[in-house]
């Protein structure tokens, strides 16, 4: 066990030090498609935590990331916090919102629970306009400020947010895989096997799911204000309907139970713009068609994954090896 | 007269809610899959009765059309997406949520397939009669006579759904393969054409949902109009708060959903127009998790 957590770290580290040198050596869209990514693998291992292990299905987790991301702008903007307090600031806020939501959801199940996220997905980014200190629907600016001079004159600036989304990242992928590996994690999993049996263990049931909610939610609210530094403001259009789906289409893609492969997901769902412009230049398509073509990847993309590789592909490689050994002994 | 006015349209939007309601009640009771995207084939079906309004000039004729074309989609989609389904997605962690992702996967290939068909500026449609209010004394009331005729086609549809389900050997099949699909097999009745017909049937429902929650509205299409947000949010809360198994409960629940968002819009605030949906069905599902017409699930411990 503790050699593993010593190999654990030193992945992490490597990792640091891998995405350190690639930064310096591409180009400016490049390293801003990092942050992005980043962002989205934080995002989609919120989803995975709720999910994977918890059982439990959240459509609304673009609210949650709308919260946290007007939490920490309100804090830069209206009381002037340092810029690492307001990303804490905006992870409480979130929880303090996925508590009250799974406080909710702990009674839910299934498509009750996907309906009622849903309807939360569409009604609270509108909310926004509803109170003047979030700014309507031009929302707030949220500004990081300049990097620090100490890290050269040609330090740019998207070089900075993807060394903050990069470590918000890597830190809270290492949190998450401790959580999961803690007896909270193996109590999550045992209510998603059998809830009955779990709680015949004596688990607390609703407890338990309310936890899981909460740090997701958490997390989801580190992502949504990692996703406002980035975009420059927070705005109820930067997390549309079809952000909660993305969210939930990367977390499917990467295998709802395989945080390592969040990565995919993350990749796919910044890749898929790019390559959808590609394929629209080539038809010499119309325009109708080039803007349309992303979210209809994104979507038949999910629609294939749960019909053909439904627990992910890393799930089902592993599955795969299994099998292979198997039938050789 | 304002709460007369507030009661008239709550009723009318709450009838279209009610009719989305059935569509969702319909697939729930034929295949156990709450259907996300439900709004996304009324929205297909919609614009179907576009082109028919567009061609043919008459609001009568492309309902039908609109019906049929939103039934054949529901049958396609329920014989590929649906079957395919459930042979492939039954264990591991994610048999749970597979229905729900792989709909909603579903409605955003749709939404984003007319997106580029149509396009996505706004398109016309012309309601059958005026919706200009009737005036009483002098003072002019927001129930127009195309409200008043929304609401006797969808009673008129209801009733026609009931007496199918009640009185008719389909209706019987329907009811037989939704309870006991094991006995209702053996009895010679073939359960998966009965779904696809329960599919059809829910694509036609939202079908006329979706026609007049068009002209209902401002008469414009788009497949990013506020109108199809709140048929995909209101047809899932009203059949939520119905209890999911029940038609009757799926009128009602739209009806309660309806009457009540009419009325915080009016006299709470109207920018609560897409959270009130929301702060609605949390109240219904705190006191009764099933919904209102639910059967309370099985003791299982």
């Amino acid at each position: 066990m503790h050699k593993k957590q010593s190999r654990d770290i030193f992945l992490f580290i490597l990792g640091g030090v891998v995405l350190y040198f690639l930064s310096g050596m591409v180009d400016e869209l490049r390293v801003y498609q990092g942050a992005t990514i980043a962002v989205y693998v934080i995002a989609i291992s919120s989803i995975i935590l709720l999910t994977g292990y918890s059982g439990q299905v959240s459509l609304g987790h673009g609210a949650l990331m709308a919260v946290g991301a007007y939490a920490a702008a309100v804090a830069r903007v209206e009381f002037n916090v340092p810029i690492i307090l307001c990303f804490v600031v905006a992870v409480l806020a979130a929880a303090i919102g996925g508590a009250l939501l799974g406080a909710a959801a702990a009674r839910l199940s299934g498509p009750y629970l996907a309906g009622t996220t849903l309807a939360l997905a569409i009604g609270l980014p509108s909310l926004a306009n509803q109170f003047s200190v979030l700014g309507g629907e031009q929302g707030l600016l949220f500004d990081v400020g300049f990097p620090p001079l100490s890290l050269g004159e040609d330090f740019t600036q998207y070089k900075w947010f993807f060394w903050i989304a990069g470590l918000a990242a890597l830190l809270s992928m290492w949190a998450i895989k401790n959580i999961l590996g803690s007896r909270y994690g193996r109590t999550w999993r045992a209510i998603r096997g059998n809830e009955v049996a779990a709680q015949l263990s004596g688990i607390n049931i609703a407890r338990s799911k309310i936890l899981a909610f909460t740090v997701s939610a958490g997390i989801a609210g580190l992502a949504g204000a990692l996703l406002s530094m980035t975009i420059g403001t927070v705005s109820p259009s930067a997390f549309p309907l079809a952000l909660s789906f993305s969210l939930l289409t990367g977390a499917v893609l990467s295998g709802l139970t395989t945080l390592g492969g969040a990565m995919i997901g993350a990749v796919v769902l910044v890749a898929i713009p790019e390559i959808a412009d590609v394929v629209a230049h080539r038809l010499g398509s119309s325009e109708r068609v080039t803007t349309n073509l992303p979210g209809f990847l994104v979507s038949a993309l999910l629609i294939l994954t749960v019909l053909f590789v439904p627990n992910g592909p890393v799930e089902q490689h592993r599955a795969r090896k299994a099998k292979h050994l198997a039938q050789k002994k | 007269m304002d709460l007369l006015n507030t009661f008239l349209i709550g009723i009318t939007a709450g009838t279209i809610y009610g009719l989305m309601a059935i569509s969702m009640v319909l697939v729930w009771r034929s295949t156990r899959v709450v259907n996300f995207a439900q709004a996304g084939m009324a929205l297909l079906s919609t614009y179907f009765g576009y082109e028919a309004v567009s061609r043919l000039g008459t609001f009568w004729i492309a309902l039908p059309v609109a019906m049929i074309g939103g039934a054949l989609v529901a049958a396609l989609v329920e014989m590929i997406l649906i079957r395919l389904l459930v042979k492939h997605s039954t264990s591991g962690p994610i048999a749970g949520v597979a229905p729900i992702i792989a709909t909603l996967g579903l409605l955003g290939v749709i939404r984003s397939v007319s997106a580029m068909i149509w396009g996505g500026q706004d398109l016309r449609i012309n309601g059958p009669v005026s919706n200009d209010g009737f005036t009483i004394n002098g003072t002019t009331l927001v129930f127009s006579p195309l409200k008043l005729l929304i609401l006797v086609t969808v009673l008129v549809l209801m009733l026609i759904l009931s007496i199918v389900f009640q009185k008719t050997n389909i209706g019987l099949a329907l009811r037989a393969s939704a309870h006991a699909p094991e006995i209702a097999r053996l009895s010679g009745i073939k359960v998966d054409w009965v779904r696809t017909l329960g599919w059809a049937l829910s694509g036609a429902a939202g079908a006329v949902a979706g026609m007049f929650q068009t002209v209902n509205g401002n008469g414009t299409l788009s497949p990013d109009s506020i109108e199809f947000s709140l048929l995909l949010v209101s047809g899932f809360i009203a059949a939520v708060i119905g209890g999911l198994d029940s038609l009757i409960g799926a009128v009602i629940g739209g009806l309660v959903l309806g009457l009540m968002i009419s009325f915080v819009l009016m006299y709470v605030s109207s920018g609560l127009f897409f959270i009130a949906p929301f702060v609605i069905l949390l109240t219904v599902l705190f006191i009764r998790p099933q919904g209102l017409f639910g059967a309370k699930a099985a003791r299982r411990a």
